[in-house]
């Protein structure tokens, strides 16, 4: 567990517990997010990653510990402000059938703007960058109601953009789609690291991508950190038996790790 | 994308866009409509009835000269219909309201139980504390914010099902419904102006009950109008909305309360209507889309026009008995409300 000490951590949580009743979902989960990153939440199911992934966005409130943001406590951030520095896009999402995809993606930027307020030049211009980089612009004025589940996901990706964060929340961001949509968007998500230097915080079911995408992995089991680092160096068959509680081979293509799923 | 590839970008960027123009156009056509239609059902309902007067006659009655009759219809019909306007556009919109912040299309303040706890109020002040006449709607609007807390946390488990909320209001309904039923038998039946609420008549309204209502629901409409952007975010999921810093359960109080004004105010002055805040927002989401900056002021001209028209009916179908328009809303709401059951798959489960 090697830290850059130039860097400063874009998010950093320490200590966290979270119960629903008497089920302990986080038990004194710590770990740092480095800036311009991009990191994967992976674990079994139950293991308390969407929990995690809900104290991070600020949906929950930590029981016990504190997530800090730039060094300050985001229990202290005000919605409006935390929606200015760190965008979400969730797995599951809803909207009127009838409005049109540019009209969605303008809805990023609510935090930016006043209520009464109309658009400004900035706004436009953020709007019509967060369609060009997700490849949306095309399609501007159809309804989101006629596009693919592969589009619609990445109208999502375009309104978190239209908020223009430097942190970018994806909770599953390829669950519902067919492999050549997973790959669209997790290739659309490196680029948008690579390219803007965003940092991404996402939670992944699939190994593999986990892998192959992500610059450093956080494996939760039962609550507690059970692995951090880059996944080159942490995916063993151990760790995989420790984090799923299943041996698979893990075995090197042309110097990439693959965890053998079947 | 393979859809992209069969029709060239180009092409399709262009279907899309006179497809946005042919909506623009169909709401711009629906409002424009809607007002005429509305203007000629006002004209209507003033003339129908034993006194009639010419268009000539009743501008120059109403602005220039005393006209007997005029002066007449102006007492007596006016009043009526005034308030069959407001009342049915604050109903319409709180059923847009309430659709938006509770994400279900089958809210209408009628059915989820709204309208009967502000009626029970509002018999409670007639019948019992007939010195407090004038606060009859603040007590109304208690009654309603009473009906729509018990509704709200009665249906809420872990999350607002739209199947449980309705379930939740008809109970909620039925109980104030049956409260204020047995009061009107118990301060001796039909005539009582308990009964006038109960019943929803509004034959002998005069321009001061127009004074009782016309603010509250101003306010309320001016205000629903303001959160018609805010009702946007609201159809998002909320943990969506929330990412984008609204503060999701603060706004959703206070859109109902403004839906609970809306629905109380006119309730104590008009009876309890059902139907109208559904029915009317269903057809706006038809004709001008759901974007709440169209359809809140297209719910208020359809509610007004779809109250008047209801309670011109009652008044001329069986004339010279009269049978009130939430009678009429409640008989073609029924069907109404079942066609709306069938035919959508998001309720069923």
């Amino acid at each position: 567990m090697q830290r850059e000490d130039k860097k400063k951590p874009a998010m950093e949580v320490r200590g966290l517990y979270f119960s629903y009743g008497k089920n302990k979902v986080l038990r004194d989960a710590s770990f740092t997010i480095e800036e311009g990153e991009i990191t994967t939440i992976m674990g079994a199911n139950g293991c308390g990653k969407s929990t995690l992934f809900n104290l991070m966005t600020k949906n929950l409130c930590p029981r016990k510990g504190n997530i800090f943001l730039w060094g300050r406590n985001i229990q202290n951030l005000a919605l409006k402000e935390f929606a200015r520095k760190v965008s979400i896009v969730h797995q599951y999402n809803t909207s009127a059938d009838d409005i049109t995809v540019e009209r969605l993606v303008s809805f990023g930027r609510t935090p930016h703007m006043k209520m009464m307020q109309a658009r400004s030049q900035e706004d436009e211009e953020k709007i019509r960058w967060a369609m060009e980089v997700t490849n949306v612009e095309t399609y501007r004025d159809r309804e989101v109601g006629r596009l693919s589940g592969g589009q619609r996901q990445r109208v999502w990706i375009a309104m978190a953009l239209a908020q223009s964060t430097k942190i970018l929340f994806l909770d599953e961001p390829t669950t519902y789609l067919d492999i050549r949509y997973q790959i669209e968007i997790l290739e659309l998500v490196q680029r948008l690291n690579r390219e803007y230097g965003i940092t991404i915080i996402m939670v992944l079911h699939d190994i593999n991508q986990a892998i192959h995408y992500s610059d450093r992995i956080i494996g939760l089991k039962d609550g507690r950190v059970a692995a951090w680092g880059a996944p080159g160096e942490i995916i063993t068959p151990e760790c995989i038996r420790e984090l799923y509680g299943i041996s698979l081979d893990v075995t090197n293509v042309e110097g990439k790790k693959f965890v053998l799923t079947v | 994308m393979s859809e992209e590839k069969m029709t060239v970008p180009e092409e399709a960027r262009r279907m899309d866009q006179s497809r946005k123009k042919k909506k623009t156009a169909r709401a711009a056509l629906s409002f424009l409509i809607l007002g005429v239609l509305l203007a000629a059902l006002v004209f209507a309902s003033i003339n129908i009835g034993s006194l009639q007067v010419s268009f000539g006659e009743l501008m120059r009655g109403l602005f220039v000269e005393r006209i007997e009759n005029v002066a007449a219809i102006y007492d007596l019909r006016f009043p009526r219909i005034v308030i069959s306007l407001f009342a049915g556009a604050a109903v319409a919109v709180a059923g847009v309201l309430f659709q938006a912040v509770l994400k279900n299309p089958l809210a209408d303040p009628g059915i989820i139980g709204i309208s009967s706890g502000a009626s029970f109020a509002a018999v409670l002040v007639t019948a019992f504390l007939p010195a407090l006449y004038f606060f009859t709607p603040l007590f109304a609007f208690g009654g309603g914010v009473l009906a729509f807390f018990l509704v709200y946390s009665l249906s809420w488990k872990g999350g607002l099902s739209p199947l449980r909320i309705i379930l939740t209001g008809v109970a909620v309904s039925a109980m104030f419904s049956g409260l204020s039923d047995a009061l009107n038998s118990m301060t001796g039946g039909s005539s009582s102006g308990v009964a006038s609420i109960v019943e929803g008549n509004i034959t002998q309204k005069t321009w001061e009950d127009v004074q009782t209502l016309l603010p509250y629901v101003i306010v309320g409409l001016v205000l629903a109008v303001l959160f018609s952007k805010m009702c946007n975010l609201m159809t998002l999921e909320d943990k969506t909305a929330r990412g984008l810093g609204v503060n999701v359960n603060l706004m959703r109080i206070l859109i109902s309360l403004v839906a609970v004004l809306l629905a109380s105010i006119s309730t104590a002055v008009a009876g309890a209507v059902s139907f109208l805040g559904l029915i009317v927002p269903h057809i706006g989401r038809i004709l001008v889309g759901s974007d709440h900056r169209a359809l809140v002021p297209f719910s208020m001209l359809a509610g007004a026009f779809t109250f008047l028209l209801a309670d011109t009916i009652g008044r001329t179908v069986a004339a010279p008995y009269e049978v009130s328009a939430s009678i009429i809303m409640s008989v073609i709401g029924g069907p109404f409300f079942i066609i709306l059951l069938r035919r959508s798959k998001k309720y069923a489960a």
